[in-house]
């Protein structure tokens, strides 16, 4: 299962924390966008792997661009 | 009214191991900013003789008398760090706060011996003025541990005169007395003139068998026929009348038990005084809290630390209001008002302790590409736009009619601006709120979570709607200007930039003013120069929120002017629909 990281908001990416292949865990900060004079936090919804990071810091992005895709960790029985 | 309070809508939820990685910094650095809090706090504390000294005249200090009076667990000081005239002292010298005596919530204040032996100092009848106020706003019995030796003689152009000076807040005691709230007094050591009608001004006097109460002490009647000059004669006067007064000062309790009788008790022991004080508090008129509770007290079902990952230090940083709400309210659950209906504000019923409290506060994320509804510019959070300020008007209204206090927590960068925030009346229903609030007579208190800026500080229940507003508390996050410093620098400047430029002279020199501007507008806003000019009531760690918070509700609802009986109240209905 993978997971799509969307841009909640039109804005620019101000911090990026992660590279492909990080372990994340779940309600982890990825990466910051700034907009309207705030910096909007973005987390990751579930402990995963990065698998592509498709923004650069100071790069600009529009609401519902994707930034990131995370490969859902699988639970082992 | 149990299907309504009983269990309401639970909101907030557990952090998660991810928020609690990214946020260490976040923690540490509030944690930071609350341990130079605690220093400064220290210094007030420590400020004056040493404890030793004061024991071994067989003295408390007023520290030690707080201590025994007050009951364990319940001392919510403010002030602390209130010294708005800058003293050297580094306290106004008098010591206050909430908190119960005998079972009952009280406003309690008490002057400190250690500094000048409890003297006048400036800015100190600004601090007592907020105590009288806050009496008076929570309906509540003001005590007092007076412990004055007077004014400090070299300083008193600065405070014994003026509309709001030292002896304004005799004049307070009396307002309290003919509004039925009683002022009660435990009175040690020496308090001449000034502080002899700090003594006489309270409602009951407990003197301790030491103590001397008088229009005028020894300094003054040793030396009262001015002869225009000073001279040897005149000093071996001075001293001769000196010694004499020592020996035997005026208004002791011979004087003001046995033959005035102004003192109505006296005690040979100091704690004495206190156990007076304890004893008349237990028999003080109170509801029961049984008569005001919706439910039984529970605790948030979040830990209160989280609060320290919830609130960014950052003030441009974005969080989950509603997550920060569930860590201070009872079992953390609530009852929505409008929840559809001005996405930037939060707005709606609580329970602290048991009892119901309403909450107002700014939530901060993005609002969508359709709010504001009037613009063609997407919303953010922490602005305040046209329905939110509808929602806080009618919600207000709502509280004074079913007379629930209001607990206001704010975190805003001002109201929206332009022309068409303009044409949606902004300007209007602003003012609007102030009248809805004016309108509202119940108590309300202030917490600041973040940010306080512009207007909006004004609105949101902040210490100018001071006929309302009990006390502001401030946070390790919280800073308080009229708009951020780098706006302020652009505004100060901008027509200066245009005018150097289009004169050639270089703009070095404007760049650098406008640096300092906005550097001097960060410092003048830090929590410690907020505490310390009085622009909030106290700085708290974020852990003692709650604790606060039960005091303000419990003080608010021990005798409230007016009752709204739960079945007839009409908030909770307008929300259920």
């Amino acid at each position: 299962m993978t997971q799509e990281i969307v841009a909640p908001l039109d804005g620019k990416v101000f911090q990026l924390k992660i590279n492909p292949g990080d372990k994340v865990e779940e309600d982890e900060e990825i990466l910051v966008i700034e907009a309207m004079k705030m910096e909007t936090p973005i987390f990751v919804p579930c402990d995963g792997v990065v698998r592509e990071v498709n923004v650069k810091e100071g790069e600009e992005v529009a609401e519902n661009d994707v930034l990131a895709i995370i490969d859902e960790k699988h639970i082992e029985v | 009214m149990k299907p309504y309070f009983e269990k309401m809508t639970e909101f907030g939820n557990a952090l998660k191991k991810g928020r609690i990685k990214s946020t260490e910094e976040n923690l540490n650095s509030i944690k930071k900013i609350e341990e130079d809090v605690a220093d400064e706090v220290n210094r007030v504390k420590l400020a004056g003789f040493p404890e030793e000294k004061i024991n071994a005249r067989g003295q408390m200090t007023v520290w030690q008398r707080l201590e025994y009076l007050v009951d364990p667990g319940t001392w919510c000081p403010l002030h602390t760090l209130y010294n708005p005239m800058n003293n050297a002292e580094g306290t106004t010298n008098v010591i206050d706060g909430i908190g119960k005596i005998s079972g009952k919530w009280s406003v309690i204040i008490g002057f400190d011996n250690k500094v000048m032996a409890g003297a006048w100092l400036p800015g100190q009848s600004e601090n007592i003025l907020r105590v009288t106020d806050l009496s008076k706003r929570l309906n509540i019995p003001l005590v007092w541990l007076v412990n004055c030796s007077g004014a400090k003689l070299t300083e008193q152009e600065k405070f014994y005169a003026n509309r709001r000076g030292a002896g304004t807040p005799f004049f307070r005691h009396a307002e309290l007395e003919q509004m039925g709230i009683p002022v009660l007094a435990g009175i040690y050591g020496t308090n001449p003139a000034g502080g002899g009608y700090q003594s006489i001004s309270p409602t009951i006097l407990f003197a301790h068998k030491d103590c001397n109460i008088a229009v005028g002490g020894v300094g003054i009647v040793s030396g009262m026929a001015p002869k225009g000059e000073f001279n040897l004669e005149a000093a071996e006067e001075i001293i001769e009348k000196a010694k004499q007064f020592r020996a035997k000062p005026p208004g002791s309790v011979n004087i003001h038990y046995d033959e005035t009788g102004f003192f109505r008790y006296v005690f040979e022991d100091e704690t004495g005084v206190l156990d007076g004080l304890k004893d008349y508090m237990k028999d003080m008129p109170a509801y029961h809290p049984k008569f005001f509770r919706v439910t039984k007290p529970k605790e948030p079902r979040f830990p209160i630390e989280d609060l320290y990952r919830l609130i960014p230090l950052n003030p441009k940083r974005v969080y989950d209001f509603d997550e920060v709400l569930a860590r201070l309210v009872d079992s953390s659950e609530h009852m929505e008002f409008r929840p559809d209906y001005g996405p930037e504000v939060y707005a709606g019923l609580c329970k602290i302790n048991g009892f119901l409290v309403a909450c107002i506060g700014n939530r901060q994320q993005y609002l969508g590409r359709n709010y504001p509804e009037y613009a063609d510019y997407p919303g953010m959070g922490g602005k305040l736009y046209r329905q939110g300020l509808i929602k806080m008007n009618e919600f207000v209204t709502l509280c004074g009619r079913d007379r629930i206090p209001v607990i206001w927590l704010q975190d805003s960068s001002g109201l929206d601006v332009g022309d068409s925030a303009e044409k949606a009346e902004l300007l209007g229903l602003a003012q609007g709120l102030v009248y809805s609030i004016q309108q509202t007579d119940v108590p309300m208190m202030l917490l600041l979570l973040r940010k306080g800026t512009a207007s909006a500080h004004y609105l949101m229940g902040g210490p100018t709607a001071n006929r309302h507003n009990a006390f502001t508390l401030g946070t390790a996050a919280s800073e308080i200007y009229v708009m951020h410093g780098e706006t302020a620098a652009v505004a100060t400047y901008s027509r200066r930039l245009v005018k150097e430029k289009e004169a050639g002279r270089p703009l070095k020199p404007i760049i650098e003013k406008m640096n300092k501007l906005a550097r001097e507008y960060h410092e003048k806003s830090r929590p410690l120069f907020c505490a310390k000019n009085g622009l909030v009531d106290e700085i708290l760690p974020l852990c003692d929120l709650r604790k606060y918070l039960v005091a303000f509700t419990g003080a608010a609802y021990q005798n409230p002017k007016s009752i709204c009986p739960q079945h007839h109240m009409i908030l909770p209905r307008i929300i259920k629909g």
